[in-house]
């Protein structure tokens, strides 16, 4: 078995007092696209901060590709692992050049490279947006600033991308549009990592999903072998519902 | 490309210009550009036969005055420029954020108890005033009213330490102190320009050379992290520098209020928000704007007034346009 992407062991983690992780162990495959659901508050937000190395847990440990997360220098750590944080709000109409390069400064010291213009432009194009490139980012609808910040993150050309909720407050065709596009940078040899609510998205999209309900990961590996149960959803949201099977997949709604 | 054409000659093309002009303005009305000339003509003939009167006040006065001058506009435009973007907050400036109350307070106490020198004192001062800032506005969820509600206090405790200061001083000192905390520059000679170039001239470089980093500070912390770099680091620097080319201006010139606010943003409309075009902006703008406003305060009343005063004026209503104007993050 080839080492994974991320390997999580007895992450706890807690916030005045309240358990908001609880000896979460969990690893996650290299080269796939995975998908973590869960209820709001059952802690993958907090699951994030940890991988992303926000929050630490000192008993606990992450591996990101077999090696220590702390024990990794900063542009190694650049090199290894990219994340998008959830909502960004800029202050300054900076151009979208000028955002995506700022996903290159890991790598210089005082000024970007040819190269790193280079990437930033080849980026761009790569995520079919190069005509924003001298837009003002504050000018943008919320989806392209979305790919935007996307871009930004893969312009560092992390191994590990992790992004929690990249399809929330989108609509329809930038959600589509947005998973195609990570679905595409797992394709060419990355790990990507999301955290999101619509679990019909996650079936369409993600190689695997994982589920966190009342503080605990459980890894379920239901994608590769079988399709997940209803029952199992049932228990993750407490809803009751209705599944329907297109093509391959398993889609759900709400009972009615 | 007009624009582009347009707003480099602002920037890079008037700052000679305007020097010069400086040159044949002030309170001795009959010096003007015949005495200039043939003060320039006897110098370069290398013969004495301008009157020494008129050497005096081009040589002595009006040029270390105009270099001064840029100095100081160029050192608070930039620091202002930069704060902004590391603090993600466009209404901040080194005024707004207590440093010049810090300097100031710093720079008064060496006058009445002579231990350090004052741009040092000044500088020790100035970076305690906004680490306090720093420390008292950064909440868990602090908005951009927070980190000015916290400059004031301390803008506040610094100033009335200042009072406390010039309460303690004898007469002697404490004409001194009142002198330059009106914000004047017409104590400006070649030997406070002396103490004054390195220092700022060294910060400034410092801040220019961090410019593509500017950038990344001002999308966020978080989003630092999320590319791999530790921001703290970078921050602290660009806050070092900020607040000693700061600290050198206003021990020479005292406090010029709200300049480092309103300059930044004039830049920004004139080349675009990227920080790694706004920081050179600010340096040669920032120099010639207030080298323009410190002209018009010598001829405007035949007395001359304090150069805090005018951007006072000019920075007020642009604070209220801004926060009027609601394009910024409140919560």
């Amino acid at each position: 078995m080839s080492i994974a992407a991320i390997s999580i062991e007895n992450l706890s983690y807690s916030i005045q007092g309240r358990r908001i992780l609880d000896q979460v162990s969990l690893s996650l495959p290299a080269d796939q696209f995975s998908v973590i659901l869960g209820r709001n508050g059952s802690g993958k937000s907090t699951l994030f901060n940890m991988i992303t190395g926000k929050y630490r847990d000192p008993s606990g440990a992450v591996y990101l590709l077999g090696k220590e997360r702390n024990t990794l220098p900063e542009k190694e750590l650049a090199k290894t692992i990219g994340f998008l944080p959830q909502f960004h709000q800029s202050i300054f109409p900076f151009s979208v050049h000028d955002v995506v390069l700022t996903g290159r400064a890991a790598f210089y010291r005082f000024l970007p490279s040819r190269n790193d213009h280079k990437i930033v432009s080849e980026t761009l194009s790569n995520m079919g947006i190069s005509h924003l490139q001298d837009k003002a980012y504050t000018d943008l609808s919320g989806g392209e600033r979305q790919l935007v910040l996307i871009s930004r993150v893969m312009a560092q050309g992390p191994k590990i991308l992790v992004l929690d909720e990249p399809t929330n407050h989108l609509d329809l065709h930038f959600q589509v549009l947005v998973l195609e596009k990570l679905k595409l940078y797992s394709k060419s040899g990355h790990t990507v990592v999301c955290i999101m609510h619509d679990p019909n998205m996650a079936n369409i999209y993600a190689d695997h999903c994982y589920f966190m309900k009342d503080q605990k990961a459980c890894d379920s590996h239901l994608m590769k072998a079988e399709h997940p149960s209803i029952n199992l959803y049932e228990a993750l949201y407490d809803t009751p519902l209705l599944q329907v099977r297109i093509k391959d997949k398993t889609i759900i709604v709400p009972k009615f | 490309m007009m624009r582009r054409i347009l707003s480099n000659a602002i920037i890079y093309g008037l700052p000679l210009p305007v020097i010069f002009i400086s040159l044949l303005i002030g309170s001795s009305d009959n010096i003007g550009f015949s005495a200039f000339w043939d003060w320039i003509s006897a110098t370069l003939d290398g013969s004495n036969s301008a009157p020494l009167v008129v050497e005096n006040v081009i040589f002595n006065i009006r040029i270390p005055r105009a270099l001064m001058t840029f100095l100081v506009g160029a050192a608070l435009a930039t620091s202002g420029g930069v704060l902004q973007a590391i603090f993600r907050n466009p209404l901040v400036d080194p005024y707004i954020l207590g440093i010049s109350s810090g300097a100031a307070f710093g720079a008064s106490l060496a006058i009445l108890i002579p231990l350090l020198s004052v741009h040092i004192s000044a500088f020790i001062f100035g970076a305690a005033a906004v680490s306090l800032t720093y420390v008292f506005g950064y909440t868990k969820n602090s908005s951009s009213i927070t980190i000015i509600l916290a400059g004031m206090i301390v803008s506040g405790l610094f100033t009335a330490s200042l009072a406390l200061v010039q309460y303690l001083s004898d007469p002697f000192k404490l004409q001194a102190i009142v002198q330059w905390t009106m914000g004047s520059l017409h104590l400006s000679s070649w030997h406070k320009v002396q103490q004054s170039v390195i220092p700022i001239s060294a910060g400034l470089l410092g801040l220019y050379l961090i410019r593509w980093k500017l950038n990344l500070l001002s999308l966020g912390d978080e989003e630092a992290r999320a590319v791999g770099v530790n921001p703290v680091y970078i921050k602290v620097i660009a806050v070092i520098l900020a607040t000693m080319v700061t600290a050198v201006a206003v021990a020479s010139a005292g406090i010029i209020s709200l300049y480092g606010l309103f300059v930044p943003h004039i830049t920004r409309m004139l080349v675009g928000a990227s920080n790694t075009k706004t920081t050179p902006a600010n340096i040669f703008f920032g120099g010639t704007f207030l080298l323009i406003i410190d002209n018009f305060c010598r001829t405007i009343f035949p007395y001359e007034i304090p150069i805090g005063i005018f951007t006072m004026i000019i920075g007020a209503p642009f604070f209220i346009f801004l926060i009027k104007k609601r394009k910024i993050n409140w919560t």
